[in-house]
């Protein structure tokens, strides 16, 4: 009998990182539409460096803001894990 | 002159006269203006052990070259006088409208001498200056004074004042301008209050003379397009203010939360600019000719918290809010109101009431001192400590002394988070240690405005650096330091920086900025000079302290920051380092082991025949 799979296959699942993505105070207009706050989640493939992911962030990285992960400025090649909170904010002096 | 008018006004408060002087100008040059003239006549005049609230303090209002003139944010004014909070001296910095209609005056600098009997303002108008009586007004807060003083001066004219707290010496209280804006640290209004001065009232209509004015103002208007094309871009500080930050310091784990036991505040969402602007923002407020508007122009209509003005900045959100453990943005926008309308500084109150509140926690201060329950969270109590403290009424009083000084009284200074017994601004230098070392070689005590490294640590400007180590630190922290000491002493807003500060591919610093102050000024600056002038600067404010009694034992910070570890965030196991990084400032700044300017530096920096150490140079 063929198996109808109602979620995404587990071997699916297991192979995903799910990362928090917060966009603060200006980048809030870029947040989807089922953000809580001003955070999200992204489901990125496993092993998905910092740098990659930059490009999955829908903030125009040629303004230069400040990316953080876990609250400190990662490595270009720094390996994603579960959990991981990823802040975005421009890079702008002040207070 | 040019840039500069090259006159002050000095005012004998004893007799009630007063007479004018020029400016040397190898003087102007060598010290800027602003902040840099007040502290070689302060230098030069007062014995800098003098007791800060005594007639023979001098204080002293000084524009800068800048002030009034196109230059981008080319309007502001200092503060200069020993402070009563901290011993040492106050450098306190204000913005508004006040600054450039002081310039237009035609003077660039009130110096104030002795104490007058009675209550009184001075009123100024162009080159005309009256004493005037101010019985009428002693006990009016800010907002009333300008109010009564337009109508018997001019409408146009512009008002510095103290409120009832600085009337009543409070050793945090303010000098206001324009109602909502503040020279606010280090109890500059205590002084002024100390004088019986009440208000000093400007109405200036003589245009700032410049050196090449065609070419200034064309300069001036590339670089006022580029700030504010670039503010347009990222404009969190036009569309936050400063409110911007609560989110960012939280994300580092270095906002103050209660008294600064952590650096993480779970109400955080609660203040962040964006729930400023959703609730209580009418709209932004430029000072005069600034091109980003970080003002907020707010009003609150919440039961219990109604109120009109302008503000809050992100370190009263820190200060009143979250160290407070307060996440009730009416109560703190209110409580920034009646700060303005009492004239205090919203940084010292807010960590004052914050550090009273953690002493309540821990059974030290009781319900009989503090006359009611002081729970960190609770907002009404902060507003009801606000409103004590400018009465100095009841446990007001304690509080008016600063939080050392309280805490102290309690028998346990340990939990005032102070530097030099000033508070600390909106960032935990346990967790952006940089800050931890300008804190505490800050030559007014704990100020993020001595030289903000935060912009780097923090903000990524011009690029972000770790908070977490000390390598580099020293050497950052000097250029900042310096660097600020120039912009301060120039009569520019530091903002005027906003991504550019030391970014090389923008040419602000130190180019444009030498070209913009030899257009203004003709008087011929290098890059190199105009550093070094920072550097003088800094060092003569050194030299003051040291002869006003402080020593290398005064650059430190609290033992919290030095021993206990932040509890969470990214900073979580971190102190704040400083014994790594103090020898190396030392020898950076051409200091000695205990901090003390050597012959060679003083000499470098041409400040070496003004009255030395008596013994203490080396040789």
């Amino acid at each position: 009998m063929a198996q109808t799979w109602i979620h995404a296959p587990p071997a699916y699942e297991v192979s995903c990182v799910k990362v928090t993505i917060k966009l603060l105070n200006v980048y809030r207009k870029y947040l989807p539409d089922d953000a809580q706050g001003s955070a999200y989640t992204l489901r990125v493939a496993r092993g998905t460096r910092f740098s990659e992911l930059l490009a999955q962030i829908p903030v125009p990285m040629d303004e230069r803001p400040v990316v953080l992960v876990n609250g400190s400025t990662p490595a270009a090649h720094q390996i994603l894990v579960d959990g991981d909170v990823v802040a975005v904010f421009p890079s702008i002096a002040g207070g | 002159m040019n840039g500069w008018n090259g006159r002050l006004l000095r005012i004998d408060l004893n007799r009630h006269t007063v007479s004018t002087e020029d400016i040397d100008p190898q003087m102007a040059k060598d010290f800027i203006g602003g902040r840099g003239w007040a502290i070689r006549y302060l230098y030069d005049e007062m014995d800098p052990r003098t007791d800060s609230l005594d007639a023979e303090n001098k204080l002293i209002f000084c524009t800068g070259p800048l002030t009034g003139t196109p230059a981008p944010t080319g309007n502001r004014y200092m503060v200069i006088t020993k402070s009563p909070l901290t011993g040492a001296i106050s450098c306190s910095n204000s913005g508004g409208t006040f600054p450039t209609e002081m310039k237009r005056t035609g003077f660039d600098m009130f110096i104030f001498e002795g104490k007058s009997e009675r209550p009184v303002y001075l009123w100024v108008e162009d080159d005309r200056a009256e004493i005037r009586p101010a019985d009428h007004l002693w006990g009016a807060d800010t907002h009333q004074t300008v109010e009564t003083i337009l109508t018997e001066t001019d409408p146009k004219a512009r008002v510095a004042c103290i409120g009832p707290a600085g009337e009543r010496l409070a050793r945090i209280a303010a000098i206001m301008n324009d109602k909502h804006r503040a020279a606010a640290r280090s109890g500059v209004g205590a002084v002024m209050g100390a004088k019986n001065l009440k208000a000093v009232v400007v109405r200036g209509t003589q245009e700032v003379s410049l050196a090449n004015e065609e070419e200034m103002r064309e300069l001036c208007q590339t670089v006022q397009a580029e700030v504010g094309r670039d503010v347009k871009k990222g404009s969190a500080l036009r569309e936050y203010g400063t409110a911007y930050v609560p989110e960012v310091t939280n994300e580092l784990g270095i906002l103050p939360t209660r008294n600064f036991q952590t650096g993480q505040f779970e109400g955080v969402e609660s203040i962040t600019g964006q729930a400023l602007k959703d609730k209580y923002l009418i709209r932004p407020k430029p000072c005069f000719r600034c091109p980003i508007a970080c003002g907020r122009l707010t009003r609150v209509d919440d039961e219990g918290y109604e109120g009109e003005g302008e503000g809050p900045e992100y370190e009263t959100i820190a200060a009143l809010g979250s160290a407070c453990g307060v996440d009730n943005l009416a109560a703190i926008t209110k409580a920034n109101y009646l700060c303005n309308e009492l004239g205090l500084d919203t940084i010292s109150m807010g960590a004052t009431i914050s550090c009273a509140m953690e002493l309540y926690e821990k059974g030290i201060l009781t319900d009989k001192d503090s006359g009611m329950a002081l729970r960190f969270g609770d907002a009404d109590a902060v507003i009801e400590m606000v409103r004590r403290t400018g009465a100095r009424e009841g446990f007001g009083n304690l509080l008016a002394e600063g939080s050392y000084r309280m805490a102290e009284r309690f028998g346990h200074p340990e939990y005032a988070i102070t530097a030099k017994k000033q508070e600390f601004p909106g960032y935990d230098p346990r967790g952006s240690k940089g800050m931890g070392l300008l804190y505490a070689t800050s030559n007014i005590g704990a100020s993020h405005m001595a030289g903000d490294v935060a912009y780097s640590e923090v903000f990524g400007v011009p690029e972000k650096l770790d908070p977490l180590t000390t390598t580099g630190k020293p050497a950052l922290v000097k250029r900042f330091e310096d660097a600020f000491a120039v912009i301060d002493a120039a009569g520019l807003c530091v903002f005027l920086s906003v991504r550019y500060l030391f970014d090389p591919s923008v040419e602000l610093w130190p180019t444009r900025l030498t070209q913009i102050m030899n257009l203004a000024t003709g008087a011929g600056y290098t890059e190199e000079t105009l550093l070094e002038a920072g550097e003088r600067i800094y060092n003569l404010e050194r030299m003051f302290l040291l002869k006003a009694g402080l020593t290398k034992k005064d650059d430190t910070l609290p033992a919290r920051m030095l021993t206990e570890p932040l509890p969470e965030g990214p900073g979580k196991g971190h102190v704040a380092d400083l014994e790594e990084m103090l020898p190396e400032f030392y020898r950076l700044r051409g200091w000695d082991e205990d901090g003390i300017p050597t012959a060679d530096t003083l000499k470098a920096l041409r400040i070496d025949l003004l009255n030395p150490l008596d013994g203490d140079c080396d040789d």
